[in-house]
C-alpha cells in the first residue's frame, strides 16, 4: 500500500512510500527510524495521534516528528 | 462557524504568503539570468578588442584582453552553476485551501489556542513553560509573520518571545539558550523547518521550534544554562558572564576584572588577595614570583632582588661595608703615616690627659716644642 510519509527528523522530507498491508504504526516507524525510540517522537497519522498497534491504511498521512532538536549557536 | 471563517481566513493569507514565496524563487532565477546574460555580453566586448589588437600587433593589450577574457569567463561560470542549481530545484506546490485548514485545525489541536492578527498578518502560538535543566524560562510565543515568507531564503519569517522571561544575566536579550533577541537559532532543525514552510506544513513548522525550544544543545547556546543566573565574583560578589570571569589559580575561585590582576613577571591571573605588592617598584606580583629581603623582611619580586637582598638594604650594606674598609683603612695608616698620633700618644703615656684626634692646632704646637 503507498502512504504519505513526512519525516521532520533531518531534512524534514514529504514523500510516497509503499508499506506492506497490516503494517501497525510501530512497525513503520521501527523500519523507519531503526534504533530511535518512539517515545522521542510525535506520531501523527492523517493528523492525529494513533496507538502503536494502529493499522495503517492506504493512503494514510503519517507524520514522524522529534520532541527533542537540538538549537545552535550558528544554524 | 467561527472557527471556520477564521480558518479559511488565515489559511488564504498563507496560501498568498506561499504564492509569493514561489514568485521570489522566479526573482531569483531571473536576477541570475541577468547576470549571466552581462557577462556574455563583457566577453563579446573582449572578443572585439583582442581581435583588434591582434590585427594591429598589439600584443600587450592582447594579453590585457586575455586576463580579463579569463575573470569572466569564471564569473559566468559561477552564475551558470547558481542559474542550474535554481532550474533544477523542485517547483513546491501552493496546497489547496482545504490543506491549508486542516494544518490549522491540526495546529489548534497540538497548541491549543491559535492568535491570529489580520493588521500584522502574523500567526501564533503558545507554549507550555518552559523549564531546561531546572531553569524556568516561562510559556514562549511562536510568532509567524506572514509577510516575511517570502524572504525565507534569506532571513527568519518567525519570531520567538518569551512571556514570562527569565533571560540570562549576563544578556537580557537572551530568554532561551538558543533565542537572542527573539531569534531562534535552529540547529539541527533548520532544513525541517525550511521544508516545512515551503511545503505549507504549518502545524509541523510550529511543532518543530516547540521541540528545539524544548532541548539544550549544550554544545552550541548563546548563553549556557551554567552560567544562566551568572557567575559571582568571589571576592565582591558582582555576577557576570564566565567568559567575563578572571581565575586565579593559587586560590582557585572566579574573580571580576575589578578584583583580579596579573604578576607583572610571570604574566598568571592572579585575584588581589593572592596577588603581592613589591615594597620597591609597587608593581603585583604572585606568590611565586615574591621573595622576602633577607635583611628586612619585606616582600620584593625577584627584579628587585639582588642577592636576597631588596634595593635599600643592599645599599646600606654596601655603605656599611665601604665604611667599615674605611675605617679598617685609617687604623692601619695612621700610626706610620701621622707622627702627631705618636706624640700624643707619648704624652697620654706621661700626663694621662685625653688629647682628640682633632685637636691639631695643639698637637701642632706640641710637635713645635719637640722639634
Amino acid at each position: 500500500m503507498r502512504l504519505l510519509y513526512i519525516n521532520n527528523d533531518g531534512s524534514g522530507f514529504a514523500d510516497y512510500v509503499t508499506a506492506s498491508e497490516g503494517t501497525t504504526v510501530e512497525q513503520f516507524f521501527d523500519s523507519k527510524m531503526p534504533g530511535q525510540e518512539s517515545e522521542d517522537f510525535l506520531i501523527r497519522v492523517n493528523r492525529q495521534p494513533v496507538a502503536r498497534d494502529y493499522v495503517l491504511q492506504e493512503g494514510d498521512r503519517v507524520t514522524i516528528t522529534p520532541t527533542k532538536i537540538e538549537g545552535a549557536l550558528l544554524s | 462557524m467561527e472557527d471556520r471563517k477564521r480558518f479559511i481566513q488565515m489559511a488564504s493569507r498563507i496560501e498568498d504568503a506561499l504564492a509569493w514565496l514561489n514568485r521570489d524563487r522566479f526573482s531569483q532565477l531571473l536576477e541570475r539570468l541577468v547576470k549571466t546574460t552581462s557577462h556574455l555580453q563583457q566577453l563579446n566586448v573582449q572578443t572585439r578588442k583582442m581581435s583588434v589588437a591582434l590585427q594591429h600587433r598589439w600584443l600587450a593589450a592582447a594579453d590585457r584582453c586575455r586576463i580579463n577574457t579569463q575573470n569572466l569567463l569564471n564569473d559566468v561560470s559561477y552564475a551558470l552553476s547558481k542559474a542550474q542549481q535554481l532550474i533544477q530545484a523542485p517547483r513546491k506546490e501552493v496546497p489547496q485551501l482545504a490543506l491549508l485548514i486542516d494544518e490549522l485545525r491540526q495546529l489548534q489541536d497540538e497548541f491549543g489556542d491559535i492568535e491570529f492578527e489580520k493588521a500584522e498578518n502574523t500567526i501564533s502560538v503558545f507554549t507550555e513553560p518552559i523549564t531546561l535543566e531546572d531553569i524556568p524560562l516561562g510559556p514562549f510565543k511562536i510568532q509567524l509573520e506572514l509577510n516575511k515568507i517570502d524572504q525565507l531564503y534569506y532571513s527568519s519569517p518567525y519570531r520567538v518571545m518569551a512571556l514570562d522571561p527569565n533571560p540570562a544575566t549576563s544578556d537580557n536579550s537572551v530568554t532561551h539558550p538558543h533565542v537572542n533577541g527573539e531569534k531562534l537559532c535552529e540547529g539541527d532543525g533548520c532544513a525541517a523547518i525550511r521544508a516545512a514552510i515551503e511545503e505549507g506544513r504549518i502545524c509541523d513548522f510550529f511543532t518543530l521550534v516547540r521541540s528545539i525550544l524544548n532541548t539544550y544543545g549544550e554544545d552550541s547556546p548563546y548563553v549556557p544554562l551554567s552560567d544562566w543566573n551568572g557567575v559571582s565574583c568571589y571576592d565582591c560578589g558582582y555576577t557576570m558572564s564566565s567568559e567575563d570571569t578572571y581565575y586565579c589559580e593559587h586560590c582557585q575561585h572566579d574573580y571580576c576584572s575589578d578584583c583580579s590582576t596579573y604578576c607583572r613577571h610571570c604574566e598568571e591571573t592572579v585575584c588581589l588577595g593572592c596577588a603581592g605588592q613589591c615594597s620597591y617598584c609597587e608593581e603585583f606580583v604572585c606568590a611565586r614570583c615574591v621573595s622576602a629581603c633577607e635583611e628586612c623582611g619585606k616582600l620584593f619580586c625577584e627584579s628587585c632582588l639582588e642577592d636576597d637582598l631588596c634595593p635599600k638594604c643592599k645599599e646600606d650594606k654596601e655603605n656599611d661595608n665601604e665604611q667599615q674598609e674605611e675605617d679598617i683603612n685609617e687604623n692601619n695608616s695612621v700610626p706610620a703615616t701621622h707622627p702627631t698620633e705618636i706624640i700624643l700618644a707619648s704624652r697620654e703615656g706621661q700626663a694621662g690627659s685625653e688629647v682628640q684626634s682633632d685637636r691639631v692646632g695643639e698637637a701642632a704646637v706640641l710637635q713645635g716644642q719637640i722639634g
